[in-house]
């Protein structure tokens, strides 16, 4: 090696000569040199220093919340949505553990393939899957992206076998709703759904996320601040991956509040299932009388709730609106109808607090009536002959009630439908109900431009023409009749409880109109011609008689054309949308009334046969007990 | 071959090592945070002890002879270390796209880190042998710019940017020091502001384009480049007056902090020990470049002074651009802080550098040891 060093020392030594010979006054001009390149160092010292300073010292605090939210990761925990009951505690909608396929796309190396693979096991279509994928794609990459809701238990089963072969796919548990009566009283219930934007946007607190499930209509939507509970939260500390190192915090969720409500799903059961006899569309509502507690409010065709469950399909959604008897639509309170002959108990309260007419005034019906060069046809061709107002009522006689409603006028008649609450919302918690319409001369000035005709009076109090009713009015109107006046507000919540078991809300009767002490007095009349529909011997609707219950009540026929071509066919030649409406409302027991029916059927034909037959269904239900006393009575009699 | 009289040892410079020694004690104590819990293999903190007590080897080892021996060797040196940064290109382990490691088994050596210590000892060498009293001209620097321009260029096509523009500031700085006449100032700053400008239009690769441009901009780009800048000032803001105390930091511990045992080490140390702690090491740290400078000003001859400044300005250079780096005014490039990253091939070519700068100090003192007197 020192060999090799004193070759190259011979190669180099020209050079290595110069070395050694310096000029001093050289060596210090650099020495000074350097002394100026220690102000340099100095200076970019004081930088640094500086810099420190001012991200430790001046904006540290700045810098140790940024680095908590950068480390601390919250996660919410979401709360079970509270109960909905009926009013005897029965349980409606409760939850269900949902099991979902979830996505982490950050755990995920090959997407396109696992994709591939998981919808032959979903059943699932590959865009579908990349659909939702899509949807989320702004989201960070460690959120769950969730694929395939309520996975049954075999692709369950499946999938946790074989988790080492979907890297990146999880599954999650989430609360679901249970619905136990299955569609029963869905349009009431209502369903849950994806939040969407807008609804984000409205929301008044910062309560929830994309994603979140809201009630989107019924009672789930009308009452989603109350059931849906309070987030907890799992706060944890996260590396720059994203994975959890510690748990640093918990909350845990507060379910929500359970809800009853005053609906009897029995009832309810009874009149949905009356109504599917022969395919009826249409309402049936029931109220306590001395209440205004809603027992039933039922609308057919039947919404099926799981079709909406995770967003209806567009092919569902379609079948709904091309559905010639629109499920969509709650026929209870959101359509309107003529109340046909049911209106006659107002024309009939109209003329006795006018002292148009008495207890006792009778006209004569010959079948018609000729008024203004036209003629004006009671039901009945043959005429009933001289009626009284018990007969009118009873035997729905055209022509009595052409007589009194030309006396006291449109504006009269529109006074007492009011107050009997036709042509008014009747404010129950409920969405988009209809008011109906109850016309006034003002009115028809107003719409339509026109004057009115004194002709048009007589169609009206027989409840044609304008005239148009909800069920629910419809049914309130014969509550307040059967309970003497009163008009009761209809409540659907018997009461709301916290999950401690707090009462937050209970039922109590709301009174929203009275009629007067005198008008009242006529009431009993127009109750006692009400009981024969049902119980007398030329009633129109003497099929709803039930042994051991009195029930009073009124057909109805709401025409829907008055067309010349059908004039002469059979009714049930004429096409379905065609037909009549038909109308039954009623209450029992007579004596004592507890409850008001209301059914409307449409394109039903006649109240009596239409929709006599649904009444008396619920009836049944309703008074069993009694109809079984009444029963063992009679056979022990015999 | 240890021949060292009484008269070195006397002169030996104590205060300088005694700085090297608590730096080195403060790097260690930093790496052992930043790296816990190690992730299987042999951790840190134990390579990093082997490494030093290689580097104590090695400072005694240029100690043992006359800096001067390095003027002799300076030509092998070169050659060598050029056909080591040819290697790699060859040969060399990748990782991260560039090509900068020779495995030698037990090491993973980056030719590039005594590449610069070697063009110190170049440079050194050929600023001693021509001696100037109105500056350099533009004819007299060409073998220098060849000098620094070959290992420039090998390591710019690694590609490892920040390494090749050490070269550059390392030859500035020497040249600098060692003056240029007026005429030669004006032609190389115009050259080099078109070099820049063809450099970023046709050289730099696309990445190296936008960490300059992130700069300009972190909260921008937070996921790329700018999230490097962007943690690194939560990490060394969040530790406020006192910091977190010591393994207590959570932006380095939970990985936030990228390269935080390497590159982003001191702001592991800055989020842990505060602005107290941070001003305690660069004071320490700035007070041994200090004392470089001095060492370098007390060298009995041109080589020694040249030979220690070159040593201080390759420490400095890195450790001012490692730390504007972290605290962002600079783009991230891969330039560590001397003695603190961790990273063998730096922190042995550094501790190399502190013997040589010892070297100068101890033989500071005009004696008969002459080169011929080392002989034999």
């Amino acid at each position: 090696m020192w060999g090799f060093r004193e070759l190259i020392k011979s190669k180099f030594l020209k050079e290595l000569g110069e070395i050694s010979e310096y000029d001093q006054a050289g060596l210090d001009s650099l020495r000074r040199r350097i002394l100026s390149v220690g102000l340099i160092v100095l200076l970019f010292m004081g930088i640094i220093i500086l810099r420190l300073w001012f991200l430790q010292i001046h904006k540290g605090e700045e810098y140790k919340n940024r680095a908590d939210n950068n480390r601390v990761r919250i996660r919410e925990v979401a709360p079970p949505r509270g109960d909905i009951l009926d009013r005897h505690g029965k349980e409606l909608v409760t939850n269900h553990p949902s099991f979902n396929v979830v996505l982490v796309r950050e755990d995920s190396n090959d997407v396109d393939d696992l994709l591939k693979r998981l919808s032959v096991i979903l059943k699932e279509d590959v865009s579908v899957l990349w659909e939702r994928i899509r949807d989320a794609e702004s989201k960070q990459r460690h959120i769950p992206i969730r694929l395939k809701e309520n996975l049954s238990w075999d692709t369950l089963a499946y999938l946790e076998t074989h988790n080492k072969d979907f890297p990146g796919i999880r599954i999650e548990v989430f609360p679901s709703r249970l619905y136990h009566y299955g569609d029963m009283a869905a349009h009431i219930i209502g369903y849950l759904g994806e939040i969407s934007k807008s609804e984000l946007e409205k929301a008044e607190d910062d309560f929830y996320r994309g994603g979140d499930l809201v009630g989107k209509m019924g009672l789930e939507k009308l009452r989603e601040n109350e059931l849906r509970g309070d987030k907890g939260s799992d706060s944890s500390e996260v590396n720059a991956r994203g994975f959890e190192q510690q748990l640093l915090a918990h909350t845990e969720p507060i379910p929500g509040n359970e809800v009853r409500l005053t609906l009897d799903i029995n009832l309810q059961q009874a009149a949905e299932e009356a109504m599917d006899k022969d395919e009826r569309s249409g309402a049936v509502v029931v109220l306590e009388v001395k209440t205004g507690r809603l027992l039933v409010l039922a609308s057919t065709p039947r919404l099926h709730l799981a079709d909406f469950e995770g967003g209806i399909s567009t092919k569902n959604w379609n079948a709904l609106l091309d559905n010639p008897k629109h499920p969509l639509i709650n026929k209870a309170f959101q359509a309107m109808y003529p109340p046909g002959s049911t209106y006659k108990m107002v024309t009939a309260l109209a003329g006795l607090a006018r002292g148009v007419i008495t207890r006792d005034t009778t006209f004569f019906c010959p079948g018609h009536i000729n008024f203004g060069n036209r003629d004006y046809n009671c039901w009945k061709k043959g005429g009933h002959g001289t009626v009284d107002l018990h007969r009118a009522i009873s035997e729905s006689c055209d022509v009595y009630f052409y007589q009194v409603g030309m006396r006291v006028g449109v504006d009269v008649l529109a006074e007492y439908a009011n107050k009997l609450g036709l042509g008014i919302k009747t404010q129950a918690e409920i969405e988009h109900e209809k008011a109906g319409l109850i016309p006034t001369k003002e009115w028809k000035r107003k719409a339509k431009g026109v004057k009115w005709q004194d002709g048009e009076t007589l169609s009206l109090a027989i409840g044609q023409g304008f005239n148009l009713v909800t069920p629910l009015q419809l049914c309130q109107m014969t509550a307040t009749i059967a309970n003497g006046g009163k008009r009761y507000l209809p409540q659907l919540i018997e009461s709301v409880t916290d999950a401690d078991g707090k009462v937050l809300e209970s039922f109590t009767p709301k009174l929203v109109g009275e009629l007067q002490a005198d008008e009242k007095k006529y009431l009993g009349w127009i109750r006692a011609g009400m009981v024969d529909v049902v119980q007398g011997a030329r009633g129109t609707a003497r099929t709803v008689r039930i042994p051991g219950v009195t029930i009073a009540g009124k057909t109805g026929t709401a025409q829907v054309v008055r067309l010349e071509q059908y004039k002469h066919l059979r009714e049930e030649d004429i096409p379905y949308k065609y037909r009549d409406h038909a109308w039954f409302t009623c209450y029992a027991p007579a004596e004592d009334p507890e409850i008001a029916v209301t059914v409307l059927v449409e394109h039903g034909l006649h109240g009596g046969s239409g929709a006599g037959p649904v009444a008396k269904a619920v009836m049944q239900k309703y008074f069993a007990d009694r109809i079984a006393v009444e029963a063992i009575k009679q056979a022990v009699m015999q | 071959m240890l021949r060292m009289d009484r008269r070195f040892l006397a002169s030996f410079d104590w205060v300088l090592l005694f700085l090297l020694v608590l730096v080195c004690g403060m790097a260690y104590l930093n790496l052992y945070s930043a790296t816990y819990p190690s992730s299987g293999g042999m951790p840190p903190y134990l390579k990093q002890g082997y490494l030093l007590l290689m580097g104590v080897a090695g400072i005694l080892f240029i100690i043992s002879f006359d800096y001067k021996e390095l003027h002799l060797w300076n030509y092998p040196i070169y050659v060598f270390t050029i056909i080591l940064l040819a290697l790699v290109i060859f040969v060399g382990n990748s990782a991260g796209g560039a090509q900068r490691w020779i495995n030698l088994g037990f090491f993973q050596l980056q030719p590039s880190e005594p590449a610069k210590l070697m063009m110190v000892i170049s440079l050194a060498s050929y600023y001693s042998r021509k001696e100037t009293v109105v500056g350099y001209s533009l004819q007299e620097l060409i073998l220098p710019i060849i000098l620094m321009a070959i290992p420039f260029v090998l390591i710019l096509i690694q590609p490892d940017l920040g390494t090749a523009l050490m070269f550059v500031i390392i030859f500035i700085s020497m040249t600098v020091l060692a003056k240029l006449r007026w005429s030669t100032y004006i032609t190389l700053g115009v050259s080099g502001i078109v070099m820049i400008v063809l450099g970023w239009c046709y050289v730099l690769k696309p990445y190296q384009k936008q960490r300059v441009e992130t700069l300009f901009n972190p909260a921008h780009n937070a996921m790329e480049e700018g999230y490097q800048i962007l943690q690194s000032k939560i990490a060394i803001g969040s530790g406020g007056l006192f910091g977190k105390g010591y393994m207590e930091g959570t932006q380095g511990h939970l990985h936030f902090l990228p390269e935080r045992h390497t590159d982003f080490a001191f702001s592991v140390w800055c989020e842990e020990w505060g602005f107290t702690g941070s001003l305690f090491f660069l004071l320490v740290y700035f007070f041994m470049l200090i004392w470089g400078l001095h060492a370098a000003m007390s060298a009995k001859d041109r080589f020694g002074l040249f030979l220690a400044f070159g040593v201080v300005a390759l420490i400095f250079w890195q450790a001012v651009i490692n730390l504007l780096m972290i605290l962002g005014f600079l783009p991230v490039v891969g330039v560590p802080l001397p003695m603190f990253s961790y990273g063998g091939s730096s922190l042995l070519t550094t501790l190399l550098g502190m013997g040589i700068l010892l070297n100068v100090r101890m033989r500071r003192f005009q004696t008969e040891s002459t080169l011929e007197g080392c002989d034999g």
